[in-house]
């Protein structure tokens, strides 16, 4: 099975818009996704910030996206998760960091790991870095 | 002329943004038995390029991509 491993550092909202779409297309054809969620793309996974769309970093097409109501990157993530092999996990330096527990996430994480791990998991695989 | 084609079903996609009508479309084929043919509409081009592409990666068929009033119809068979 092809693999691809992402990691979603920024805390900008269509870099994680862009990388949640590759993710769960991916994921339902047919490949084996990884999502590493790490520095400040974590914050963007407080579910109670997602609840309320306080997303700090959005542009022009961002906000389109809002207005139009298009499905969020959480929401993307969620459906690769329920239609394909997709899974995400959270880094543990930055929840540490941040002092939330996974409890307080969007709940779509697989597990808590840190990035020897990570690199296990995505290891024989493509690598994106967004 | 081409053979009249029988769709089973029509997944109404119009309006969805992309990848929404793709992601419609595998919701729905992925419950129906082989032989079904869906007819796919949607109102995004990228979509319209994207179903097929899709289709290629996973090994189902599609059958024709039709332009219709302000939308495109994309049919599909499930061969497997």
């Amino acid at each position: 099975m092809e693999k691809l491993s992402l990691v979603l550092a920024s805390d900008e909202f269509e870099k994680l818009q862009a990388a949640a779409m590759m993710a769960s297309v991916a994921a339902v054809s047919g490949m084996a996704v990884n999502v590493f969620v790490t520095m400040s793309a974590m914050t963007c996974f407080i579910k109670e910030r997602v609840d309320r769309k306080d997303f700090l970093k959005v542009g022009e097409v961002g906000k389109a996206i809002l207005r139009k109501k298009a499905p969020l990157y959480a929401d993307l993530l969620a459906q690769g998760r329920e239609m394909g092999d997709l899974k995400v996990y959270a880094c543990s330096l930055a929840l540490d960091l941040l002092e939330k527990p996974l409890e307080e996430m969007v709940p779509i994480f697989e597990d808590v790991v840190g990035v020897a791990t990570f690199l296990g998991i995505a290891e024989g695989g493509q690598v994106l870095f967004i | 002329m081409a053979e009249e084609i029988k769709v089973d079903e029509v997944v109404d996609a119009r309006g969805m943004y992309c990848p929404g009508p793709l992601m419609e479309l595998i919701k729905i084929i992925q419950l129906k038995p082989v032989g079904t043919v869906l007819s796919v509409l949607s109102t995004d081009e990228g979509s319209v390029k994207d179903i097929p592409a899709w289709l290629k990666k996973v090994g189902q068929e599609h059958v024709q991509t039709e332009k219709k009033d302000g939308f495109w119809d994309v049919t599909v068979r499930k061969v497997k």
